[in-house]
C-alpha cells in the first residue's frame, strides 16, 4: 500500500545536521544487508531446522533452507536500498517532506543517483536501458554457447545436465529482457514526458519495480551454480520438482519479477489514465503510449498466475505438497493451465510495445500521417483482449481436454485479424510517404519481414492437425523466435537508435547502426530459416544431441546465430561509444511532433518548466493538398 | 503536435483530489492483480477436486496414515465473519471523516484494527488445528493455500489498519481523507475474496 | 547534403483512377510475380523437409501446410509489394528529415473494410480446413477393429505393452493398414509421444492416460521421439517404429512372447 503515500507534500521539513537514514541507503547497502541476512538465516536454517525422518522427503530440508535464505535476501537487499522507508513512514504518519522527496528525485546527486533508490522516472529509465542490456548480453552469451554445442551432430562438448541448465538459463534470461526491453527503458523514460507530465503517477513505486528487477537476478545467477533450471523456461511440473537446487532461485527469479511487472502494470496505466497534458484527449495520445498501456495492462491480470503457479512449485518442493504431484492428488495439467493463463498473454506484452514504438516513428521517418490510428488502436485491443483467450493451444497435445481444441482453434486464428490490422497500418504509413533511409526506418520493413514469417508459420502451428506434427519441435523455437525476436527486439532496438539522442543528449552513431542492422538481421534470418527446416525434418527442442541427417541445418543456424551476435557486439560497442563521445544531440533531431521533443537537453528535474497543452493530435505531416 | 504554453498552478500544490482520484485507480490496478491471484487459487482448488487424481484429493485410510477429513467450515466462516465486522468498522469511521466527526472516524479505526488482528489470531489457529499436514493428499494442500492467501491479506490488513488508525488519532485526516476511502476499498475486497475462500471451500 | 530520389509521377493529378497511378501499378506487377513465387518456394521448402510420409495423417499434414501456403501467399505478397514500392519510389538520404509528404493522407475506409474482409474470409478457412482434418484424424480413436497399444515413457525409454499378448517391448512393431490406438502415460514426468513419420504427438502424464490413434500405411523403419523436455537425457530418449506385413508381426510377436514366457 505504498502508492497511499503520495500526499502532496508540505513545505516544512524537518531539518537535521546527521545525515538522515534516507541519504545513506544506496545499492551497496542493499547488496550487503542483503547478503548478510542470506547468510544468516542460511546459517541457522541449517543450525535448527529439523531432519527429515522420512526419507521420501530428502530434498525437502534442503529445499526450505535454500527457499528461506532466498526470501531473507529479498527482504535485506529491499530494506537495504530503502524500499520501506515509504510505507513505515506512512505507518508512523510522517510522511516524506517535500525535501525528502526531492532528494529521492535525484535532485543535484550527479551520478550516484543511478545508485540509489532514486524516484526521477528519467534516472529509472536509463537505469532499465542498462540493466535490459546486461540481462540480453549474459543470455546472447548464453545462446552462443547452445548453438556452439549444436555445432555438429551426436552430442557436443557440453554435459547434459550443464546444456538444460544453459537452455532454461537463456530461455527466462530472454523472457524476462524482452519483457522489459521497451515498457522499461522507453516506457520510463519516455512515456510520462510523451504525455506532457512531470513524472510518473507513483515515483516511488516506479524505483520499487526497478530494484525488484535487481533483486530478482542473483537467485536466478546463484540457481545456476546450485543445479540450475534443466527445466527449460517453462518449468514444467513435475520435471521441476524434479530438478535440483536450482530451480529454488527460479521460483524466487519469477516471483520477484512478477510483482515488479504488477507494480509498473499500475504505475504506468494510472499515468496514462490520470496524467495527460491539457488537451491530450485519447485521439490525440501518440500510438505508442496505447502499445505500452496495452503492454502492462495485460501483464496485470496474466502475471500474477504465474506467480501463484511458482508458489505452488515451491510449496511441493519445500513441504511435499502435492499440487502437481499425480501420485498424491495433483496434477500437472494445472500447472500447464496456469503456466501458458499468463505464457501466452505474455508474448504480446513483448510485442505490442515494440510494434507501437515503430508505429510511432514510422510517420516520423516517412513525413505523412500515421495511417488510421483507428485500426492501430483497434488492432491493439484486439490482440490484448483475445490473448487472455489463447493459452490452450500450447496444450493441444497434452490430452488434457481434446474436446477444447477446436474453441482454442478458432480464438488463437481470430488473432490474426487484428495483428493484420498492425499490418496495415505500418504498411499505409509507409506508403506514398518520403522514406528517409535510417536505421529505426530500416528496422520497419525488418519488422514487416520478420513478423510476416513469424505471422504465418502462427497460423500452421494453431491448426490442431499440423500442430500435432510441429509441436514441440525446432519449428517452434524458430517461430517464436521470428516474433520475440524479428519482431520485438527490431523493434526495441529501432527505439533505442530514435529515442538515444533524448535520453543521452547525443545522437547514435549512423555507421555503426547500420552495420550492426544489417549483421543481426541477416544473420538472424539465415539462424532461424535453418532452424524451421530441421524442425520440419524432425528434431525435437531442447536437444543437447541429434542425428546426422540435421547436422546441415544446424551448422546453418550456428552461424547464424555467431552473426546476430557479431552485430550485437557492434550494437553495444555503438551504445558505449555514442553515450561518451557521440555528436551532441539538437533538441529534436528528427523534426518529430511528440511532446519528448520540446523538452531540452538534458532533460531539467521536472521536465516541463511549464505545462503544454495540446491541441491536435502527433501526426499532422505532409502537405495540404489541393 | 501543435503546443501552447500557458502559466499553470504550481505543480506541487496539486488539489487533494486530483491526488486522491490517482491513487484510488492504481490501488484498483493493483487489486486487479490480487483478483486474478485469488481467482486462479479457486481455479486450483476445483481443478484438483475434479481431476480427484488417483482419487487422492480426500485420501483413504491406509496402513500408516488415517483418512483425510475436510476441514469445519465454521472455522472459515468465521474468519469472514470477522472481516465483514472489521469492514463495517472501517466504513463507520469512513462516514465520520466524511462527516468531520474525528472521534468517530478514531472509534471506526481502533475497532477495524481490533478485528483485523482477531480475524487474523483466530485464521493462525485454524491453520496450527487443522487435522492433516501438507502431505495429506490434494484437499489438504489446497486448504493450506486458500489459507495461506487469506493469512497474507489479514497480514497487509493489520499493516494498513494500523497505520489507519494511527493517522487518524494524529489528525492526518481533518482536511481531506481519501487515504480512508482507499482503504475501504480494500476492506471490501479482502471481506470479499475471504468470502471467496470460504465459499470454496464448502464443497469437500 | 539530402539526396531525393523522385519520380516523374509524383505529381500525378489526384484525379486520375486510382489504379492507373504508376506505384498502384508497380505494386500490382510486383503482386502478380510475388505470389507464385511465395506460394511455391515457402510450401516446397516446407513439404519437402518434412520427409515422406508414413500415414494418412502425416500426409494430411502435409497437403494442410501447402494449402495454407498458398491462401496466405497473396497476402505476404501484397506486404512485400508495396514494401518494396515505397522502399524503391521515394527514398531520401542525410541527417536532415525530407520534406514533407504531398498529402495528409489518414485513413481509407475501403482498403480496411477491403483488408478486413480478406483477413476474416483466410481466418475461417484456416479454421475450417484445420477442423476437417482434425474430424477426420479422430474418427480412427472410435475405430472398433482397432488394435490396442499401451505406452509407458519413463526417464528415459519407451516401453510398448501389447495387452492380451503378454508381450513388453522397447521398440515398436505394428502391422501395415491396421489402426492403432496408443494409450499413453508416463511413469515419473512429462514425455511427449512422437512418431515423426506418422505425423502423430501425444503427451505422455504421469497419472493420467491420453489417446492418440494412427494407421501406418508404408512398410519401413520410422522414428519415435520424446518431445518433450523430460531431463538429463531427453535427446536420447528415441526409439524406432518398425511398420512390417501381418505375417512378418504375427510372427514377432509370438518370439517375444515365447521370449518372455521362457524368461
Amino acid at each position: 500500500m505504498t502508492t497511499l503515500m503520495d500526499r502532496p507534500a508540505s513545505a516544512s521539513g524537518e531539518a537535521s545536521s546527521k545525515r538522515p537514514l534516507i541519504e545513506r541507503l544506496n545499492i551497496f547497502t542493499a547488496l550487503g544487508l542483503g547478503a548478510v541476512s542470506a547468510i544468516v538465516v542460511w546459517q541457522l536454517a541449517l543450525k535448527y531446522l529439523p531432519q527429515n525422518a522420512d526419507t521420501a522427503f530428502f530434498f525437502n530440508r534442503e529445499d526450505k533452507i535454500s527457499l528461506l535464505s532466498l526470501i531473507a535476501w529479498f527482504v535485506g537487499f529491499m530494506v537495504g536500498i530503502g524500499a520501506l522507508i515509504g510505507p513505515f513512514r506512512w505507518l508512523m504518519g510522517k510522511d516524506l517532506s517535500h525535501e525528502e522527496n526531492m532528494f529521492l528525485a535525484g535532485k543535484d546527486q550527479g551520478v550516484k543517483r543511478y545508485f540509489r533508490y532514486t524516484t526521477d522516472h528519467k534516472v529509472v529509465g536509463i537505469q532499465y536501458v542498462v540493466i535490459t542490456i546486461i540481462i540480453f548480453f549474459v543470455a546472447g552469451v548464453l545462446a552462443m554457447l547452445i548453438r556452439t554445442n549444436l555445432g555438429k551432430a551426436g552430442g557436443g562438448w557440453i554435459q547434459p545436465q550443464t546444456y538444460n541448465a544453459i537452455v532454461g538459463w537463456h530461455g527466462i534470461m530472454m523472457i524476462v529482457a524482452t519483457i522489459i526491453m521497451v515498457t522499461g527503458p522507453f516506457g520510463n523514460f519516455i512515456m510520462p514526458i510523451m504525455i506532457g507530465a512531470r513524472d510518473m503517477a507513483f515515483p516511488r513505486l516506479n524505483a520499487l519495480s526497478f530494484w525488484l528487477i535487481v533483486a530478482a537476478i542473483p537467485p536466478v545467477f546463484i540457481s545456476f551454480f546450485t543445479g540450475g533450471i534443466t527445466t527449460g523456461w517453462t518449468a514444467y511440473n513435475p520435471l521441476a520438482s524434479q530438478a535440483g537446487l536450482g530451480m529454488n532461485g527460479y521460483i524466487a527469479f519469477i516471483c520477484i519479477f512478477a510483482i515488479s511487472t504488477m507494480v509498473s502494470g499500475a504505475n504506468i496505466t494510472t499515468t496514462v489514465v490520470k496524467m495527460r497534458a491539457k488537451g491530450m484527449t485519447w485521439n490525440r495520445t501518440p500510438i505508442f503510449i496505447y502499445g505500452v498501456v496495452a503492454s502492462v495492462a495485460l501483464a496485470l491480470p496474466a502475471f500474477p498466475v504465474f506467480f501463484l503457479s511458482q508458489i505452488m512449485s515451491g510449496l511441493d518442493r519445500a513441504f511435499a505438497t502435492s499440487f502437481y504431484n499425480s501420485a498424491a492428488g495433483g496434477s500437472g495439467w494445472l500447472y500447464e493451465n496456469l503456466f501458458w493463463i499468463m505464457g501466452h498473454p505474455e508474448v504480446y506484452v513483448i510485442l505490442i510495445p515494440a510494434v507501437a514504438a515503430l508505429m510511432e516513428m514510422a510517420p516520423v521517418f516517412t513525413r505523412r500521417p500515421l495511417f488510421s490510428f483507428n485500426l492501430a488502436i483497434l488492432g491493439i485491443a484486439g490482440i490484448s483482449g483475445l490473448s487472455i483467450l489463447v493459452w490452450a493451444h500450447h496444450m493441444y497435445i497434452s490430452g488434457w481436454a481434446p474436446l477444447l481444441n477446436a474453441p482454442f482453434m478458432l480464438t488463437t486464428e481470430l488473432i490474426s485479424i487484428p495483428t493484420g490490422m498492425l499490418f496495415l497500418v505500418l504498411v499505409g504509413t509507409l506508403w506514398r510517404g518520403r522514406v528517409w533511409m535510417t536505421m529505426p526506418l530500416m528496422s520497419i520493413y525488418a519488422l514487416l519481414w520478420n513478423f510476416m514469417i513469424g505471422g504465418i508459420t502462427g497460423i500452421y502451428l494453431s491448426d490442431v492437425p499440423a500442430d500435432s506434427f510441429l509441436h514441440g519441435s525446432m519449428y517452434v523455437t524458430a517461430h517464436f523466435h521470428y516474433t520475440l525476436m524479428g519482431a520485438g527486439l527490431t523493434g526495441a532496438l529501432a527505439s533505442l537508435v530514435y529515442w538515444f539522442p533524448k535520453m543521452t543528449g547525443r545522437m547514435f552513431d549512423t555507421r555503426l547502426s547500420w552495420i550492426s542492422f544489417w549483421l543481426v538481421q541477416i544473420g538472424f534470418n539465415v539462424a532461424f530459416i535453418g532452424m524451421f527446416m530441421v524442425g520440419l525434418a524432425g528434431q525435437p527442442r531442447r536437444v543437447e544431441a541429434y542425428a546426422e541427417i540435421f547436422s546441415r541445418g544446424n551448422m546453418v543456424t550456428t552461424m547464424g546465430a555467431y552473426t546476430i551476435m557479431a552485430g550485437m557486439l557492434v550494437l553495444l560497442h555503438g551504445v558505449i561509444s555514442s553515450w561518451r563521445s557521440g555528436v551532441p544531440a539538437p533538441m529534436n533531431p528528427w523534426q518529430a511532433k511528440t511532446l519528448e521533443w520540446t523538452v531540452p537537453n538534458p532533460i531539467p528535474l521536472e521536465n516541463f518548466a511549464v505545462l503544454p497543452v495540446v491541441t491536435s493530435d502527433p501526426y499532422g505531416y505532409g502537405k495540404v493538398q489541393q | 503536435m501543435s503546443v501552447e504554453t500557458h502559466t499553470g498552478a504550481n505543480p506541487h500544490h496539486e488539489h487533494p483530489d486530483v491526488v486522491g482520484s490517482r491513487n484510488r485507480l492504481g490501488v484498483i490496478l493493483l487489486l486487479v492483480a490480487d483478483v486474478a491471484m485469488a481467482l486462479s487459487v479457486l481455479f486450483v482448488y476445483f481443478y484438483l477436486r475434479q481431476q480427484n487424481v488417483n482419487n487422492m484429493w480426500l485420501p483413504l485410510a491406509t496402513a500408516d496414515t488415517p483418512a483425510v477429513h475436510p476441514i469445519s467450515t465454521r472455522g472459515t466462516w468465521i474468519v469472514t465473519a470477522l472481516a465483514a465486522l472489521g469492514l463495517l468498522s472501517h466504513f463507520y469511521g469512513l462516514k465520520g471523516a466524511r462527516a468531520k466527526a474525528q472521534s468517530q472516524l478514531t472509534l471506526g479505526a481502533t475497532f477495524a484494527m481490533a478485528f483485523s488482528a482477531a480475524a487474523l489470531v483466530y485464521q493462525f489457529s485454524q491453520i496450527g488445528n487443522a487435522p492433516f499436514t501438507t502431505t495429506s493428499g490434494a484437499y489438504a494442500s489446497t486448504y493450506f493455500l486458500i489459507a495461506g492467501l487469506n493469512t497474507l491479506h489479514l497480514v497487509l490488513t493489520l499493516f494498513i489498519s494500523i497505520g489507519n488508525w494511527n493517522r487518524s488519532r494524529l489528525g492526518l485526516y481533518v482536511s481531506d481523507h481519501w487515504h480512508v476511502d482507499i482503504v475501504n476499498i480494500w476492506w471490501i475486497w479482502m471481506t470479499v475474496s475471504s468470502a471467496l475462500g470460504a465459499f470454496a471451500l464448502s464443497f469437500t | 547534403m539530402a539526396i531525393e530520389v523522385s519520380t516523374p509521377e509524383n505529381s500525378q493529378a489526384p484525379s486520375a483512377k486510382w489504379w492507373k497511378k504508376a506505384d498502384v501499378k508497380q505494386t500490382l506487377l510486383l503482386w502478380i510475380i510475388l505470389t507464385p513465387i511465395i506460394g511455391y518456394v515457402g510450401s516446397e521448402v516446407q513439404v519437402r523437409s518434412m520427409g515422406a510420409p508414413a500415414s494418412e495423417v502425416m500426409a494430411s499434414v502435409k497437403s494442410l501446410m501447402r494449402i495454407f501456403t498458398w491462401a496466405v501467399s497473396p497476402v505476404a505478397a501484397l506486404v512485400a509489394a508495396m514494401a518494396l514500392t515505397t522502399l524503391m519510389s521515394k527514398r531520401h538520404y542525410g541527417d536532415m528529415p525530407p520534406e514533407d509528404a504531398d498529402h495528409q493522407i489518414r485513413n481509407s475506409p475501403r482498403a480496411s473494410a477491403t483488408w478486413l474482409v480478406v483477413s476474416t474470409l483466410l481466418c475461417l478457412f484456416a479454421l475450417i480446413a484445420g477442423l476437417v482434418v482434425q474430424q477426420k484424424d479422430s474418427k480412427s480413436i472410435l475405430d472398433a477393429k482397432a488394435m490396442n497399444i499401451n505406452v509407458t515413457g519413463q526417464q528415459w525409454i519407451w516401453n510398448f505393452d501389447y495387452p492380451g499378448k503378454g508381450v513388453r517391448s522397447e521398440v515398436l512393431y505394428l502391422p501395415v493398414d491396421k489402426p492403432v490406438i496408443f494409450h499413453i502415460t508416463s511413469k515419473d514426468v512429462n514425455h511427449s509421444f512422437w512418431i515423426v513419420q506418422m505425423g502423430i504427438k501425444m503427451d505422455a502424464n504421469p497419472g493420467y492416460i491420453t489417446e492418440a490413434a494412427v494407421t501406418p500405411n508404408k512398410i519401413g523403419v520410422f522414428d519415435i521421439r520424446c518431445a518433450e523436455l523430460c531431463g538429463l537425457l531427453h535427446a536420447y530418449m528415441q526409439t524406432k517404429v518398425h511398420v512390417v506385413s501381418q505375417a512378418d508381426y504375427d510372427a514377432w510377436l509370438a518370439d517375444r512372447a515365447a521370449l518372455e514366457g521362457a524368461a
